[in-house]
């Protein structure tokens, strides 16, 4: 039976979508060809790659660094079908609607490959227009594509640290790894309000008292993660922090 | 007689200006002393703890730490901070608070960095601490993959890490199983053997003769109602039953229900 229920929806999908692809520490823990370089060599070799994506002007050069990446994966014993998945939910997000527009005539103009009557107006596509989304959502890909690669196998405070490598000012780092952090609490936050919702009011929500709830639940998350901002400054200042973090020096190397 | 740590002179503090949390506290702690905060929710107690910890001030009142009256001004001077920071060590009852960083031995070694330890010390102190509280399989870890047994052995380590001279606890085997506890009060006990001060909030009455030498019971009118030896405190039944720390319990022997305290007065106290 199909579910219809909206808030279950969202809710669940968001939880298993951070569960599995920002908090699954599972694949970074496999013995595979990325796992076993350190965080620092990753973190400089994903730059460089993206860098390569970014000034690339060629599709076939993008389309074998996206290869090179997919085949970096396979090897890393990280499940295509799963990486793909979590590669491209991103893409209609970040490119697919930007570069629509660029598909058409007004914007492109060149050789017609499609032309679609909608009323009395003809949107024309055009070769030049196919190319430039076409590249536009290459380049995407592959830097997302990267970039998951780069999580997915490596351990978090790992990560954290190559960016220390990188100079990204300590408070930065510090906010990320935070972030990161209450993410998770606050994901198991939302699963608990929405079980204790479940379980008084049932499985069935009319959309009208759903969307009410979800304003209550992200009021109700609000107030928590002002309180436990408090609390985290205290526990903060209680050890000695003074506003500017310091950290081991061979944590930065 | 030791040397007093804090002494507290008719101290009030309310949040918001409007709700009040403490009415008029007195009170002396000295070096050495395990001192038990007990009572009910909402007596007062974390907020106590937190004004010892110099984390909020007193509205009305005054409180001193090793002589030093603690304010907001107080805490501006960075050579003060660092030595009541070094001197004075908070596990919050909540362990998700204290747990922060990215990896448990980020956690642990947060304080030790802020506080200006050389790495070489807190590399000795991190192995000595993981080892004595056998949290070394713990500690490249994310403290959200941690159990809240271990959570709070590593909020403890955390502040265990900065060696102060006195260990703050709020409520520290709340929502624990036996055994955990357990582990957690001998790590207090061996902590104020080796000569640090324990000040801990708690309404677990059968902990309370072990983890303290003298008592504080806090009444709904957030005041200090009695202090005392723990046994003189848990014998007066009266003030416990007043204070919600005990209840009466009905259960079934033989096929006979009856009726007793329930709280810290063992199975049957009036056997």
């Amino acid at each position: 039976m199909p579910n219809n229920n909206f808030i279950e929806r969202s809710i669940l999908e968001t939880l298993s979508f951070f569960r599995e692809s920002v908090f699954a520490d599972e694949y970074a823990a496999r013995d595979g060809f990325l796992q076993r370089r350190n965080a620092r060599q990753k973190t400089i070799a994903s730059l460089l790659l993206l860098t390569g994506v970014l000034f690339a002007r060629n599709l076939y050069l993008l389309s074998a660094i996206y290869i090179f990446v997919l085949g970096l994966a396979v090897l890393s014993r990280i499940n295509l079908w799963f990486f793909l998945k979590r590669t491209w939910i991103f893409i209609p997000l970040f490119s697919l609607f930007i570069a629509l527009p660029a598909l058409f005539s007004f914007f492109s103009p060149g050789e017609p490959v499609l032309i679609l009557p909608i009323g009395q107006i003809k949107l024309v596509m055009t070769k030049p227009g196919l190319m430039a989304a076409g590249f536009f959502v290459a380049r995407v890909v592959t830097s997302v594509s990267i970039t998951v690669l780069l999580a997915l196998t490596t351990r978090h405070n790992e990560l954290l640290k190559g960016l220390r490598v990188l100079r990204v000012p300590q408070m930065f780092v510090m906010i990320l790894g935070m972030c990161y952090r209450y993410i998770y609490l606050f994901a198991e936050v939302v699963e608990n309000t929405y079980l204790a919702i479940k379980s008084r009011v049932g499985g069935h929500v009319r959309q009208r008292a759903g969307r009410k709830i979800v304003a209550w639940s992200i009021a109700s998350l609000w107030q928590r993660s002002y309180a436990l901002n408090t609390q985290v400054y205290n526990a903060m200042l209680s050890r000695g922090y003074r506003g500017e973090p310091k950290v081991l020096e061979e944590e930065s190397k | 007689m030791s040397e007093i740590i804090f002494e507290l002179k008719e101290v009030f503090y309310s949040y918001l200006s409007r709700f009040p949390a403490l009415c008029g506290i007195d009170l002396q702690i000295r070096k050495g002393e395990k001192i038990a905060v007990i009572g009910a929710n909402g007596t007062g107690k974390s907020t106590l703890l937190q004004l010892l910890d110099g984390l909020i001030f007193p509205d009305k009142g005054v409180i001193k730490a090793f002589g030093v009256e603690l304010s907001e001004k107080a805490f501006e001077d960075e050579a003060f901070s660092l030595d009541f920071r070094k001197k004075v060590g908070f596990v919050f009852q909540n362990p998700e608070v204290q747990l922060f960083c990215p990896s448990v031995k980020e956690d642990i070694i947060f304080g030790p960095l802020q506080l200006g330890v050389s790495p070489e010390l807190i590399k000795t102190r991190l192995a000595a601490i993981a080892a004595e509280l056998d949290i070394s399989e713990l500690l490249e870890r994310a403290p959200h993959h941690l159990s809240i047994g271990e959570k709070r052995k590593v909020a403890i380590a955390s502040v265990l890490a900065i060696e102060p001279e006195v260990i703050i606890l709020d409520e520290p085997t709340a929502g624990l199983d036996p055994l955990t506890s357990r582990h957690i009060i001998d790590i207090i006990l061996r902590a104020n053997k080796a000569g640090k001060t324990i000040i801990i909030s708690t309404h677990d009455l059968h902990i309370v003769e072990e983890i303290a030498d003298k008592v504080y019971v806090f009444s709904h009118e957030k005041k200090i109602v009695k202090c005392g030896a723990p046994a003189e405190i848990l014998a007066d039944v009266p003030l416990l039953q007043s204070n919600n720390l005990v209840h009466i319990h009905a259960h079934q022997h033989n096929n006979m229900i009856h009726t007793h305290q329930h709280g810290s007065l063992g199975h049957h106290p009036e056997d």
